[in-house]
């Protein structure tokens, strides 16, 4: 039976199956990143922005109006933004929803509409739109549905299912825009993961059989209250094995392929969702396993491990609430007195970091509250907005400190309508600290704002990281468990040596105008080794200063800057 | 018409020869290094006092004591009918204080200015003094001028590090507050008897450029002029060097400026250490008018 028009209780369907989908997809999404840093971002980041819709939309479908339904999907996902694909999505939503929400039933013209609606609302998200990303392929899409919809007799299964090709064929055309997406050899991760929610929505609108196991498990649950979130619900999903395990060996032998092959089979036996690449002196490991510990202690037959990761994946929401409620705990006995007591101060900072040195460093220069996330956990608009409620301040600069959390922080600042939250696009730790340094306590707020935006453009910053996948960036060619440096525009020097990728970077970064190199070394460097460091540093460019810090950062070995 | 003598203490910068020329008097001001006694300028050079200083020697500074203060006093008014004393700001010295105290036993003879002045920006307070005295003001008259005059001047200081100020135990709140695990080089401001820090710096360029924006902003700001309307000084700790660079610098967006450079008077120095560059400017005054 054809279907004409989508109700209240098949958009929440198509919505939800849409979420599951993408979800199913993450893991490979995260893999379309670009640079091969181990910061699994956009996968991770769209999924988490769209669970938190579904769970709201889960909670309202049963008897939920248009409107409702709607308000669940926009405000669900602005709250629940993370990342810069993940904000991007939740402005779609918003836009998509703006125009259906006052209808009872959507049909092909509406349709069209809204998603011409959910553009234009992205667009303004972004600042300088870039195409060949999720917003060309979103573009692509609703051009394709204002052109169909002219039709009059057109069906709306068979729109939906032409929208949904003419966007795959967008996303297939990504590379072609951005030539890092060609070099590295993939298509837009933000673009690929919109066309797996658009997948998801139209299976449901076809009727294909779908689980709904997040609405079904929410009504069964409708009384449990905050607990019962969509990872909560995940536990009731078909998760044969709980445990996701990341690792990677570093091999103190060759790993011949007989060893490869065993290990795999090895891993085959005791999970499954196996990944194992092993490049010449490393091997990246990811299992689904409920013994996380039979893996490790194979893997400690080849070599030391590092970049130890596990999560308990029916557990992990509750594990997230665990730990936000031993922060607050935290930070109720930091403070003797109740925040709300005392006067709000004209200005306070909130700061985006990871790392207990820098952390200590930010703390130091006067920075209130630290949201920790960064590369790899990058806070949310609510966590932000979370954030903000813990400075007692009319005016709060947020420094996000990483170029993927400047849009969640400016849709924060939109959300915000009680205290004065100004963004300064920090894009780097460096860039943080060089802000809050040049923040001038005599001048105005605006005064503040303009030169602390003027200062983040004089430093430069250089990261040492290593690659988790093989690829070619920047005329580059990349290998897995190579260390690279990157610079504020690309990647520097790529190498098997640590210390001679960092001198390089450094190098590539000095001018004749530098003064001053801070190096902040990361939780996996020992102190003689940066030690050392700094003093090949200090003899290669005899006319700067040379500062060591101890960042405590995850997966940054080296964050060092110039100015 | 009455004869005025002005009287100030080496803080000013003033040094003994240049004092006898200009026809002012100058109270070397004590300094106690590793337990001997010394006088600034007299028997101690800046140079004797800088080695000292990165010695690690234990300097203390202390005000001028009251015998000397009255003894040059007494000696200065047998030639002179009236005097005009400028010590060092009250903010930072308990010199003015005493200075004070001393002179309502020299009533209607001794006026003490508490303009709260230092080191270049008390200099010229000083010229202003003597041009006003040789204009015929009375010793009443130019004190009231003075103190009209006092907040018409601020001082930018970068310093090269925090070390000296920490030793020292001369930290106001807001300079403690400063983050102490980055090397930093902090701005500090002079705004009357408020010392404190204005804004922290991690290069000493960046740090001359902060200054340079400050004394910007206060003349379109505060002053509410353009730089001919303002003596625009340099004061430096062992900094010559760089001084002279930002006076090159600082003639380039000023031309035609009178800028004067002068070594920052000890008792500042031992406070902040060597390698401290600083921009002052002071409203001239309009003698005519006064």
């Amino acid at each position: 039976m054809a279907i004409n028009s989508i109700d209240a209780k098949l958009l929440a369907k198509m919505f939800l199956a849409g979420a599951k989908n993408l979800e199913s997809k993450k893991e490979w999404i995260n893999e379309l990143n670009v640079f091969p840093v181990p910061d699994g971002d956009t996968g991770t980041n769209m999924t988490m922005t769209i669970m938190s819709a579904a769970k709201e939309v889960a909670a309202a479908m049963e008897n939920g109006s248009m409107k409702e339904i709607c308000k669940a999907i926009s405000g669900g996902s602005l709250r629940g933004a993370r990342g810069n694909s993940g904000v991007i999505l939740s402005q779609l939503f918003r836009g998509f929803t703006k125009r259906i929400a006052e209808e009872d039933t959507i049909t092909v013209v509406i349709l069209a509409e809204a998603c011409e609606r959910a553009v234009e609302t992205a667009y303004k998200a972004v600042m300088k739109p870039k195409e060949g990303t999720i917003l060309t392929v979103a573009k692509g899409a609703a051009e394709k549905a204002k052109e169909l919809a002219a039709d009059e007799n057109m069906e709306l299964e068979s729109f939906v299912g032409q929208v949904i090709e003419h966007a795959k064929y967008v996303l297939s055309l990504t590379p072609e825009m951005l030539p890092v997406l060609k070099q590295a050899g993939v298509v837009d991760s933000g673009g690929q993961g919109l066309v797996e929610v658009l997948n998801g929505a139209y299976d449901a609108l076809m009727g294909k059989e779908i689980d709904y196991t997040i609405s079904e498990v929410k009504n069964t649950q409708a009384g449990a209250g905050q607990m019962s979130s969509s990872y909560g619900v995940q536990a009731e999903m078909d998760i044969k094995f709980g445990y996701c395990t990341e690792f990677i060996i570093m091999l103190n032998k060759t790993f011949t392929a007989k060893m490869e092959k065993d290990f795999k089979a090895f891993l085959e036996s005791i999970g499954d969702s196996i990944v194992c690449v092993a490049d010449e002196d490393v091997v990246k490991v990811h299992v689904h396993t409920n013994d996380p510990g039979l893996a490790i202690q194979r893997a400690l037959t080849y070599g030391g491990l590092s970049n130890m990761k596990i999560d308990n994946m029916r557990l992990e929401h509750e594990e997230k609430l665990f730990k936000m409620a031993e922060k607050e705990t935290a930070q109720v006995e930091a403070s003797s007195a109740p925040v709300q007591d005392e006067p709000a101060k004209e200005v306070g900072f909130l700061a985006v970091s990871v790392g207990e040195g820098v952390n200590e460093i930010f703390k130091s220069l006067g920075v209130d509250y630290i949201i920790e996330g960064g590369q790899t956990m990058n806070p949310s608009t609510a966590d932000i907005l979370d954030a903000v409620d813990k400075v007692n301040a009319e005016t709060i600069f947020i420094l996000p400190n990483n170029k993927n959390i400047i849009l969640a922080a400016n849709q924060a600042a939109e959300l915000m309508t009680d205290k004065n939250l100004l963004v300064i696009p920090t894009k780097t730790i460096p860039q943080g600290i060089t802000a809050v340094i040049n923040y001038v306590p005599d001048l105005s707020v605006d005064e503040n704002e303009e030169a602390m935006i003027a200062e983040i453009g004089n430093v430069k910053t250089g990261q040492v990281t290593y690659a988790v996948r093989d690829t070619m960036i920047d005329d580059k060619e990349i290998k897995m468990g190579d260390y690279m440096g990157i610079g504020d525009a690309g990647i520097l020097t790529v190498g098997k040596d640590m210390e001679a990728i960092t001198l390089g970077m450094v190098d590539a970064m000095c001018d004749e105008d530098s003064e001053l190199i801070s190096i902040y070394y990361g939780c996996d460097v020992e102190e003689d080794d940066a030690e050392a460091l700094r003093e090949k540093v200090e003899a290669a460019h005899p006319n700067c200063d040379v500062e060591l810090q101890y960042g405590g950062q995850p997966i940054y070995y080296y964050v060092v800057s110039v100015e | 018409m009455a004869k005025v003598a002005i009287v100030t203490d080496s803080n000013s910068g003033i040094t003994q020869k240049e004092a006898k020329a200009l026809g002012v008097y100058v109270l070397p001001m004590p300094f106690t290094v590793d337990n001997e006694t010394y006088l600034e300028d007299v028997n101690l050079t800046q140079k004797e006092f800088y080695e000292k200083l990165k010695g690690d020697a234990d300097i203390f500074t202390s005000q001028p004591s009251p015998d000397a203060v009255m003894k040059l006093w007494d000696e200065i008014l047998k030639e002179y009918d009236e005097i005009v004393h400028i010590p060092m700001s009250s903010g930072l010295s308990g010199s003015c204080q005493t200075a004070m105290m001393l002179a309502q036993d020299y009533e209607d003879k001794v006026y003490v200015v508490n303009n709260q002045r230092i080191s270049v920006t008390q200099r010229q307070s000083v010229l202003d003094a003597l041009e006003l005295s040789k204009r015929g003001k009375t010793a009443a008259e130019i004190e009231k001028i003075l103190i009209e005059d006092k907040f018409n001047s601020s001082i930018y200081i970068t310093l090269d590090t925090l070390y000296y100020l920490k030793k020292g135990g001369r930290l106001t709140p807001a300079v403690a507050a400063i983050g102490t695990l980055l090397r930093l080089k902090p701005v500090l401001q002079i705004q009357g008897e408020k010392l404190d820090t204005f804004a922290k710096a991690r290069t000493t360029k960046q740090g001359k450029a902060i200054m340079m924006d400050a004394i910007k902003n206060d003349m379109e700001n505060r002053f509410k002029t353009d730089y001919t309307g303002m003596h625009l000084q340099i004061a430096h700790t062992e900094n010559e060097e760089a001084a002279e660079q930002l006076k090159a610098e600082l003639l380039e967006l000023y031309p035609g400026s009178e800028i004067v450079i002068n070594p920052l008077s000890l008792s500042v120095s031992c406070h902040i250490g060597p390698g401290a560059l600083a921009i002052a400017v002071c409203k001239k005054m309009n003698y005519d008018e006064m």
